[in-house]
């Protein structure tokens, strides 16, 4: 398999939505993270958060196997610090081989209704 | 001068003199001089306590030095204060020997862990002071007194769990089996499954516990049993659960000698809160300290709650004195705001008549712990016979002990 994607990523608009509605953990709202990396090599990707009002937190350590997926809750990262719910963030993701990079969210922030948004993060 | 700090970096001091005595007399000749000064020492073994027992700005005795395995037969081992409880457990198990349960972490030493009510999991498991059957130290006016079942008898309800009031102990004598092996299992689960099937989870394993999660509403359960072929008459003879099921089969993470199978590595740093409760009061406790985190702290409350159990002791000071007890901890991120949250979740266990971890945060006083247990006087009495002049009495320590 060729190599596919690239090295570093951006995904400016984080937002991990506030309330959730409906039973958990399956109507729980969250911001994901998806990474693939189609190599041969492990990538030991790591990601740093960017805030409003505070100086960036990571790195978050979001090792992907070779020829594997890995889909991260933002939500369930505590690794240094969990990451406030209802608080605009930007990632930033590093990885020493090149991955594809695809963000998810989940809205259930209106009881009865569930909002899936997914975007491919920036290869920069 | 040099600064003290502790495992999680919230406690931090200057103490005027740090002392680090490498036998007991030069731990006798502190304490008499600190008595005859008019000074104040306070003894700390490894610094995992976030509460500020050891604080002072005076004395601030290391037990470091004080440190290994005296000497063992088959059911007992005497062991220097200052002893880690991860060189303990490889120098038990050299001797083909065990301790009966751990906490979940090994970076203690035996004196501090025993000292400030550090417990593990498991119906049929105490507080780690539960194994101590024999303590030696130096008291307030720098007498060695040995307490045991046969020397100074009285005095050991309120020996085995000291809060370092009582004097600077230097030696522990523990109650001690043949080493034996465990597997260590884990699996997820929803939290309404665990509670569900928490008694059958608890009688059924060795040790078992759970983490919640409050980001997702899910459990994580844990479990140790004897893979060594050893019976365990605490545990009861029944199917486990789940031998199948919707959350699929418990997977294991490692199995070996009880000393590296208990404790947990633990890299990452957090403040935490433990409350003890009688066990009868845990469901509704939980259930409200649930639900006031998901409503009021779910936003900053990003990491986990851990239920254990300890059964009941006769220890004066142990928060399981007289009652079988579940706790419930609350962990958070040190650099993430943690008082308004403890603070909420403390006035929730207080409801259910809780008693607080020694060794971790918690606001009560003297005032608050009094009613707590039934015991207090006598610890007090015990207190004041063995440190007349409170040589071990810090201000931290005379806010917790001392009801004005």
């Amino acid at each position: 398999m060729p190599d596919v994607g690239a090295c570093l990523w951006v995904v400016p608009g984080g937002h991990i939505p506030f309330p959730s509605n409906g039973p958990e953990p399956e109507f729980t709202g969250f911001d994901q993270i998806c990474v693939l990396n189609a190599t041969d090599r492990r990538a030991d990707v790591e990601l740093h958060l960017y805030y409003e009002d505070a100086e960036p937190v990571g790195p978050y350590a979001l090792p992907v196997d070779a020829r594997r997926v890995r889909h991260v809750r933002v939500n369930d990262l505590i690794d240094p610090e969990a990451v406030r719910l209802d608080r605009p963030y930007g990632a930033l993701l590093r990885s020493p081989v090149p991955v594809v990079v695809q963000f998810l969210r989940q809205d259930t922030r209106l009881p009865g209704v569930v909002a899936l948004a997914a975007t491919m993060a920036y290869p920069a | 001068m040099r600064r003290f700090v502790n495992w999680s970096g919230s406690l931090s001091f200057t103490p005027r003199e740090h002392a680090e005595p490498t036998d007991e007399d030069a731990v006798r000749d502190l304490v008499v001089r600190a008595r005859e000064a008019g000074r104040t020492i306070r003894p700390v073994g490894s610094g995992h306590s976030s509460s500020p027992l050891a604080r002072t700005d005076d004395i601030l005795l290391s037990v470091d030095r004080l440190a290994g395995v005296i000497d063992e037969d088959h059911d007992r081992a005497r062991v220097r204060a200052g002893t880690k409880l991860k060189t303990l457990g490889e120098g038990l198990y050299d001797a083909g020997l065990a301790m009966d349960n751990l906490g979940d972490v090994d970076y203690q030493s035996i004196a501090g862990a025993t000292a400030t009510g550090t417990h593990g999991t498991g119906l049929g498991f105490g507080n780690l002071c539960t194994q101590v059957t024999g303590v030696r130290l130096v008291t307030g006016t720098g007498d060695v007194l040995d307490i045991s079942a046969d020397d100074n008898a009285d005095l050991l309800p309120a020996a085995r769990l000291s809060l370092g009031a009582l004097g600077v102990v230097t030696q522990v004598t523990l109650d001690v089996q043949p080493h034996y092996e465990l597997r260590r299992r884990a699996w997820c689960a929803h939290v309404e499954w665990t509670l569900d099937h928490l008694a059958e989870l608890q009688h059924t394993n060795r040790n078992m516990d759970f983490y919640w999660y409050p980001r997702s509403d899910q459990t994580q359960i844990r479990t140790l049993n004897r893979v060594d072929g050893g019976a365990d008459e605490r545990v009861w003879a029944a199917p486990r659960v789940p031998d199948s099921g919707p959350w699929g089969a418990p997977h294991e993470i490692r199995s070996g000698p009880s000393h590296r199978t208990i404790p947990q590595e633990r890299d990452l740093r957090f403040e935490e809160i433990e409350y003890m409760l009688p066990s009868e009061a845990f469901p509704a406790c939980f259930a409200e300290v649930r639900a006031r985190i998901m409503q009021r702290h779910r936003k900053v409350a990003g990491w986990r709650v851990l239920v254990r159990s300890i059964a009941a002791d006769d220890i004066w000071l142990s928060n399981a004195y007289g009652r079988p007890t579940t706790t419930i901890a609350c962990l958070q991120n040190t650099s993430l705001p943690y008082e308004d949250y403890f603070r909420d979740m403390e006035a929730v266990f207080r409801q259910y008549g809780g008693r607080p971890h020694w060794g971790k945060k918690h606001w009560l006083t003297a005032r608050d712990l009094r009613p707590l247990y039934p015991r207090w006087d006598d610890f007090q009495a015990a207190r004041h016979r063995l440190d007349p002049d409170g040589v071990f009495l810090s201000p931290d320590l005379a806010r917790l002990l001392e009801d004005t």
